[in-house]
C-alpha cells in the first residue's frame, strides 16, 4: 500500500481515542431549538414562519431567491415561539427561528426513488432544495459547488477527518458506507466527472476495508490512502495528495478539474436524492478531555450545545444533578485558572465559545470540552525567528512575516508575504516557541484589506 | 447565562510544548559535554569563568531591561545561553574580566539595545568575542595598571590560549588527528572536543531546534576550501580538510552559533547558502588572515547579510510557478506627484 501525502504540515497528536469506537446514537428530545437563518456561505435565508406557527421536521422554514444560499428546514415538530437575533457560534448574533419542540414526535416517513432514474438537473434540484452545505465546516452550498463553470474530470471525497479529536466522518464511513459510495457516484453524476476518489487518512484502516468492499467492480472509483497529516483534510492539499495537482492560489478546486466533497456531504447528497430528505440533522463528535462520555451523535440542527453536552454526561467535574433547563445552560467548569474550553469543530480551526445555548449547525462537525489542563496558550512573546512555521506551513506562506508586519500596521505586506492565501489551519500558532497568535493576525491583515479595498470601490 | 467561566481564543486550540525557554534549556543541556570537558582540562579557571560569565549574562539583562522599562525575562534563558558561549570562545586562561566585558557587550549591546531577543540582528555572543578581541591592545594597558585583576589559580597542564592553528603558525608541533578529535587542551573552552561539540549538536537536531542545512554547509565550504587551498606541501597530514574541520571554533560555530534561531536565514536554501559562505569565508580568515577569531568574524558578516539572503531565497507559494521577486519594505514616499 503506497500512502501518499502533501509536502510540508505537521503530525499533531490524534486523540480520536476518546471517541473512535463508539457507535453513532441519537439523544433525547431538547425542549427548545434554536435554528440560525444562516447556517451557509452566502446570501441569509428569509423566514417562511412566523412566532405562534406549528412546524414539523423537515419543513422548509426560511429560503432566499439569491443563488449563493441554501434553505433551511425545522428539525423538529413544535411551535415557532420567536423569529429573532440570537448568538451564532462565530459570535455574532443571526436571524433564528426559535421552536418549542413538541413532546411527541412522529418520525417523518419518506418515499424512496430510483436514484438511477434522476436526471442531472433533478440531482441538483434535489440537492438544493435538501439545502444541503459543505459539512465539513466550510458551509458552502452544494448545488453551487456541483455548477462549476469548467469540466471536471474527479470527484474527490475527502475521508481524511484530519483534525485531532473528530471521529464522526469515520463511524459514517463504517456505518452508513453504501449512503456514502452512492452518495459519490450522485456527485460525479451531476457534473458528469470520469473520476472518484476515496481520499482517506491510515489512521481508519476499517473505514478503508469498508469502502473497498462496498465498491463492487466499479473501475472509476479508487480509493488513496493518505498518511495521518495535519492538514491533509484540506482541499488544496487532498488535491497535491491523491492526484498531485496544485491549485494556483487564490483559485478554486475547479480551476484544476477537480471538486472535493467531504463525507457527510456525500451522504446528505445520497439521502436527498433518494428520499428527498432535508439536511436537518447531522452526526457530530462529542469529545475532549473533560467530557464524561464521549460520543458520536446524531443531532438535529439547532439543538442547544449545553443540552448536547449534558446528554453526553456532562462536564467532568462540574456539579451534577443538575436539571432545569435554566441550568444546562450554565454548567460551569471546574474553577481554574485559566478555565476550561468549549470548542464548536475541531480544536486546529474551530470556535471557542463563551455560552451553551448555541446551537449546532449544519457545519458544527465536534463540540469538544477541554479541562484547563488542555489550554496551554499563554502571552505572546517577540517572532525569534525560529522558522518552524515556515518550515511547516503547508502553502508554502511566510507566517513570521505576517505577523510582524500585521504587528506594525503594513497589512500590505502582511499580504505581500501570503496573508490572503492562508486558510488559518493553524500550524504555525502550534508550533510557535513564543505562541505568537498568528492565525488572528491573519484574520486582521484580511479584515483590513477587504475593508481598504471596500473604500476603494466607493469613491 | 452568558457570564460562563469559559476560556475564549482564536484558533487553534492546542500548542506543542516547544517554547522559547524549552528551547534555550535544551541548548543548554546540549553545550553541557564540551563545558564539562572544559572544566577536565582547565580545571577552576574554568569554572571561574564559565560562572562570571553566566551572572554577568544574567545581570546585564537584568539591568538593561530595567533601565529601559520592559519586563524581565531571565526565565526564557537566552541569557545564560549567551554567556555560557561567550565563556566557551574565550581562551582557558584568559582573565576573568575579559570574559565579563564580552558577555555584558554581548547581552547588553548586541541583544538587548536592539530590542531584545528577536530583535537582534548579530550573534550576540560573537558580537561580544569580537568586541573584546578588538580591544586586546587596550587590555594589555589595563592589565598593567590593575594588577588585582588577574585571578591565577595554579599552573595548568595545558597549552595556554594558542589554538593548533596558532602554534602553526609559531612553528611548535602539533596533536595528531585522533587527539584533536577526542580532546586536546588548546584553543578557547569550547574548542576543548570536537567530540563533545557533535554530541551536543546531535542532541539539537535530535530535538529539531536545528536543522541541518547549516552546520553541513559550513562544514562543507570549510571541507572545500581547505581541499582547494589548503598548505598541502608543508605539513602534508596535519592541514588535511579534516584537520580544520576538527580544530579551532568550527564546530562549535558550525553547530551552536550561526545556527542561532534570531540570527540566521529562514528558508532551508537561504541556510545553505548562509553556511556555504560563513564555511569560505571562515578559511579565507584561517589562510590568509590572523590564525585566531575567524569563525566568529565570518559568522558576524554573514549575520548582516540574513534580510537580503531571506528576500533572495523566498520560496513559492503553494500553487504558484517558481521565481517571483520578492517585496522589499519601501518608505512610502512622501511627496506625492500630482
Amino acid at each position: 500500500m503506497t500512502v501518499k501525502t502533501f509536502p510540508r504540515g505537521i503530525f499533531l497528536p490524534h486523540y480520536k481515542e476518546f471517541s473512535e469506537h463508539e457507535a453513532i446514537t441519537s439523544i433525547s428530545l431538547p425542549k427548545e431549538i434554536i435554528i440560525p437563518l444562516q447556517q451557509h456561505i452566502g446570501a441569509p435565508c428569509q423566514a417562511l414562519v412566523k412566532v405562534g406557527d406549528r412546524v414539523t421536521a423537515g419543513q422548509k422554514i426560511g429560503q432566499s431567491e439569491a443563488f449563493v444560499c441554501a434553505p433551511i428546514h425545522a428539525s423538529l415538530d413544535g411551535t415557532v415561539i420567536a423569529v429573532e437575533p440570537r448568538p451564532n457560534f462565530n459570535g455574532k448574533n443571526v436571524e433564528s427561528v426559535v421552536i418549542a419542540v413538541d413532546p411527541d414526535q412522529i418520525e417523518p416517513t419518506w418515499p424512496e426513488r430510483d436514484t438511477d432514474k434522476l436526471s442531472t438537473a433533478e440531482i441538483r434540484s434535489a440537492i438544493k432544495e435538501a439545502g444541503i452545505v459543505g459539512m465539513g465546516g466550510a458551509t458552502f452550498p452544494t448545488h453551487v459547488k456541483l455548477s462549476p463553470p469548467k469540466p471536471i474530470d474527479t470527484i474527490i471525497i475527502n475521508a481524511c477527518e484530519c483534525e485531532p479529536f473528530l471521529t464522526c466522518d469515520h463511524r459514517m464511513m463504517l456505518e452508513m458506507t453504501e449512503a456514502l459510495v452512492e452518495g459519490a457516484r450522485l456527485i460525479a453524476r451531476v457534473v458528469d466527472a470520469p473520476h472518484i476518489v476515496f481520499g482517506v487518512e491510515i489512521n481508519k484502516p476499517d473505514a478503508l476495508e469498508a469502502i473497498k468492499s462496498n465498491l463492487g467492480r466499479d473501475e472509476h472509483i479508487t480509493i488513496v490512502p493518505l498518511a495521518v497529516k495535519y492538514p491533509q483534510g484540506s482541499e488544496k492539499q487532498l488535491i497535491k495528495a491523491s492526484i498531485d495537482r496544485e491549485v494556483p492560489p487564490g483559485k478554486l478546486p475547479l480551476e484544476v478539474g477537480v471538486v472535493v466533497q467531504n463525507v457527510a456531504t456525500a451522504i446528505a447528497v445520497y439521502e436527498a436524492c433518494r428520499y428527498q430528505k432535508p439536511s436537518y440533522e447531522r452526526v457530530l463528535t462529542v469529545s475532549g478531555d473533560a467530557i464524561v462520555r464521549p460520543s458520536n451523535l446524531k443531532v438535529k440542527i439547532g439543538t442547544p450545545i449545553g443540552f448536547i453536552i449534558k446528554e453526553c454526561g456532562g462536564i467532568k467535574g462540574a456539579p451534577t444533578g443538575v436539571e432545569s433547563d435554566e441550568e444546562w445552560f450554565s454548567v460551569p467548569l471546574p474553577k481554574a485558572d485559566p478555565a476550561g474550553k468549549i470548542i464548536l469543530g475541531g480544536p486546529m480551526t474551530g470556535w471557542s465559545q463563551s455560552r451553551l445555548d448555541i446551537p449546532v449547525t449544519k457545519g458544527t462537525s465536534g463540540i469538544l470540552v477541554f479541562s484547563p489542563q488542555m489550554i496551554t496558550e499563554t502571552d505572546y512573546k517577540d517572532c525569534v525567528r525560529c522558522g518552524k512555521c515556515v518550515e511547516h506551513c503547508p502553502m508554502f506562506l511566510y507566517p513570521n512575516f505576517i505577523g510582524l508586519y500585521t504587528e506594525q500596521g503594513r497589512y500590505d505586506l502582511a499580504a505581500e508575504w501570503g496573508a490572503i492565501d492562508c486558510f488559518e489551519c493553524g500550524i504555525c500558532v502550534y508550533v510557535c516557541p513564543s505562541n505568537r497568535p498568528i492565525v488572528h493576525f491573519v484574520r486582521e491583515t484580511k479584515e483590513q484589506i477587504a475593508a481598504a479595498a471596500r473604500a476603494a470601490q466607493n469613491k | 447565562m452568558a457570564d460562563t467561566q469559559f476560556s475564549v481564543t482564536t484558533s487553534p486550540h492546542l500548542r506543542t510544548t516547544v517554547t522559547v525557554s524549552s528551547a534555550m534549556r535544551d541548548v543548554l543541556y546540549a553545550l553541557a559535554p564540551i563545558t564539562l570537558v572544559s572544566i577536565y582540562w582547565f580545571k577552576f579557571n574554568a569554572v571561574f569563568l564559565i560562572a562570571v560569565c553566566l551572572i554577568v549574562a544574567m545581570l546585564t539583562e537584568l539591568l538593561f531591561r530595567k533601565a529601559m522599562n520592559k519586563p524581565a525575562t531571565l526565565k526564557d534563558g537566552s541569557a545564560l545561553v549567551t554567556g555560557l558561549l561567550v565563556a566557551l570562545c574565550s581562551g582557558g586562561c584568559s582573565a576573568w574580566w575579559v570574559g565579563a566585558l564580552a558577555t555584558f557587550i554581548a547581552v547588553g549591546i548586541a541583544k538587548e539595545l536592539m530590542g531584545g531577543l528577536g530583535w537582534n540582528r548579530f550573534n550576540p555572543a560573537a558580537f561580544g568575542r569580537i568586541s573584546v578581541f578588538l580591544l586586546t591592545p587596550f587590555f594589555y594597558w589595563l592589565g598593567l595598571a590593575f594588577s588585582p585583576l588577574q585571578a591565577s589559580f595554579g599552573g595548568l597542564d595545558v597549552i595556554t590560549s594558542a589554538t593548533p592553528l596558532a602554534l602553526l603558525k609559531q612553528g611548535t608541533a602539533l596533536p595528531d588527528l585522533g587527539s584533536l578529535f577526542l580532546s586536546f587542551p588548546g584553543g578557547a573552552l569550547g574548542e576543548t572536543s570536537a567530540l563533545a561539540l557533535l554530541i551536543g549538536g546531535a542532541y539539537l537536531l535530535y530535538k529539531e531546534h536545528i536543522r541541518w542545512h547549516i552546520p553541513v554547509s559550513i562544514v562543507a565550504g570549510v571541507f572545500v576550501m581547505a581541499l582547494l587551498f589548503g598548505d598541502h606541501s608543508t605539513t602534508p597530514f596535519y592541514l588535511t580538510p579534516f584537520y580544520h574541520i576538527f580544530s579551532g571554533g568550527v564546530l562549535l560555530g558550525a553547530l551552536f552559533m550561526a545556527t542561532d534561531w534570531v540570527t540566521s536565514p529562514i528558508t532551508p536554501r537561504g541556510r545553505v547558502i548562509f553556511g556555504l559562505a560563513i564555511g569560505i569565508l571562515l578559511m579565507i580568515f584561517r589562510l590568509a588572515l590572523g590564525p585566531t577569531e575567524g569563525t566568529c568574524f565570518s559568522i558576524l558578516i554573514m549575520n548582516a547579510f540574513v534580510p537580503l539572503i531571506d528576500r533572495l531565497t523566498r520560496q513559492r507559494k503553494f500553487g504558484e510557478a517558481p521565481a517571483r521577486p520578492a517585496p522589499v519594505a519601501v518608505k512610502p514616499s512622501l511627496e506625492k506627484s500630482s
